[in-house]
């Protein structure tokens, strides 16, 4: 079931609309007042949360079966290893990512994905 | 003779290394999204409306395996509510701009022109308003461009996904790993590492990944609110991790000059 350009046009503008609101709503509302203290000690763990289990669902789980792979997709396993420590000792976007996906590109032609 | 350079270039210059990582994962994000079946028109408008890699990368994984509407937008909003946090930390700094310059702002800001940003209105005094909004701008732009660029190599030459696909996780490890504040933030990525694993798993679905990222930051939440109860604030889990040359050191504010004193 493929979507048309309409679906996807309508899915830009409901996407935009969610990205926008947790945006724009504390910008707006603590130009003028205090932040309050548990909010933003809760929000300090959720980008880590939520970045290490996205990361987790690509390297070891099967996305389309959700199932636990272990260790299967070793290329991925190695250069995750690589773009940690690129990412640590560089604190670089751009070189963690070029030299992961270089690193995942030769590793794949020796092991599995 | 500095001073005679125009403002704009001034600011395109701060921002040109911003703009230039976005190159790489801009093309990646285009190629994927056109995989998944958007048409170079419809990567120019969610780069334009959304302009955010994670959302964009992960709206084209989504679609790829059919995820629903109402799936993807779930998803997307808990993807996005970090922005929240983002937002609220920089709007000391926009007070007594205008409803439509907030409007704008909030449009086109993401977690590197953040950056940049925060770092600036930390350390440099001259630093404007508008200038962010500049910055902003100028990573938009390049974001774009990068996309359409993806999309068109994407429509031209076949191109193994999964090894494409990667550029997501690569850049989600490297915002965990600038996220390493201390040991409890390693301790907290652990615990929803294996509760994501757990999760999905036990739903077949990518809520697993939400339930993950409520219970992990919530039992973060709570031990630091313990440790700091308890005075242990300087103890083992929330000394901080410091690399070299980190650009984290004038972002984290008062409490680091606290704990060195």
């Amino acid at each position: 079931m493929a979507m048309s350009s309409m679906d996807h046009f309508i899915l830009i503008i409901l996407s935009m609309a969610v990205a926008f609101i947790p945006r724009y709503i504390p910008l707006r509302i603590f130009a003028t007042r205090q932040i309050p203290e548990w909010f933003n000690e809760w929000m300090k763990y959720v980008p880590v949360s939520l970045f290490t289990a996205l990361v987790v669902k690509d390297v070891f789980m099967n996305s389309a079966k959700f199932t636990f792979v272990g260790f299967y997709n070793v290329a991925k396993i190695l250069a995750s290893l690589i773009v940690i420590a690129v990412a640590y000792r560089t604190r670089s976007m751009g070189l963690s990512v070029v030299l992961g996906l270089i690193a995942v590109a030769l590793l794949s032609l020796v092991v599995t994905v | 003779m500095k001073k005679k350079e125009p403002r704009w270039l001034e600011v395109l210059r701060v921002t040109m290394p911003l703009c230039l990582s976005y190159v790489p994962i801009g093309m990646a994000a285009g190629v994927l999204l056109h995989a998944a079946g958007f048409n170079t028109l419809m990567v120019v408008l969610i780069s334009l409306f959304v302009f955010s890699g994670g959302a964009q990368f992960m709206i084209a994984s989504m679609l790829t395996v059919n995820a629903s509407m109402p799936t993807i937008l779930v998803m997307l909003f808990f993807l996005e509510l970090r922005y929240a946090l983002l937002g609220s930390s920089l709007s000391q700094y926009l007070r007594g701009t205008k409803k439509s310059f907030l409007f704008g702002f909030a449009l086109s800001l993401n977690d590197e022109n953040y950056a940049v940003n925060y770092l600036k209105f930390a350390t440099d005094k001259s630093w404007k308003p508008m200038d962010a909004w500049m910055v902003e701008h100028y990573s938009l732009a390049f974001w774009t461009v990068a996309n359409m660029i993806g999309s068109l190599i994407g429509s031209l030459i076949t191109i193994n996904l999964e090894i494409v696909d990667y550029a997501l996780t690569a850049l989600f490890i490297y915002m965990v790993v600038m996220q390493f504040k201390n040991k409890l933030t390693v301790l907290i990525s652990l615990i929803s590492g294996v509760a994501a694993i757990f999760f999905m798993s036990l739903f077949k679905s990518t809520m697993g990944l939400v339930a993950a990222t409520l219970m992990a930051s919530l039992i973060g939440f709570a031990i630091e609110d313990y440790l700091v109860k308890h005075g242990k604030a300087k103890g083992f889990l929330l000394s901080k991790i410091k690399p070299r040359a980190s650009r984290l050191k004038t972002i984290s504010k008062k409490s680091e000059t606290e704990s060195e004193g």
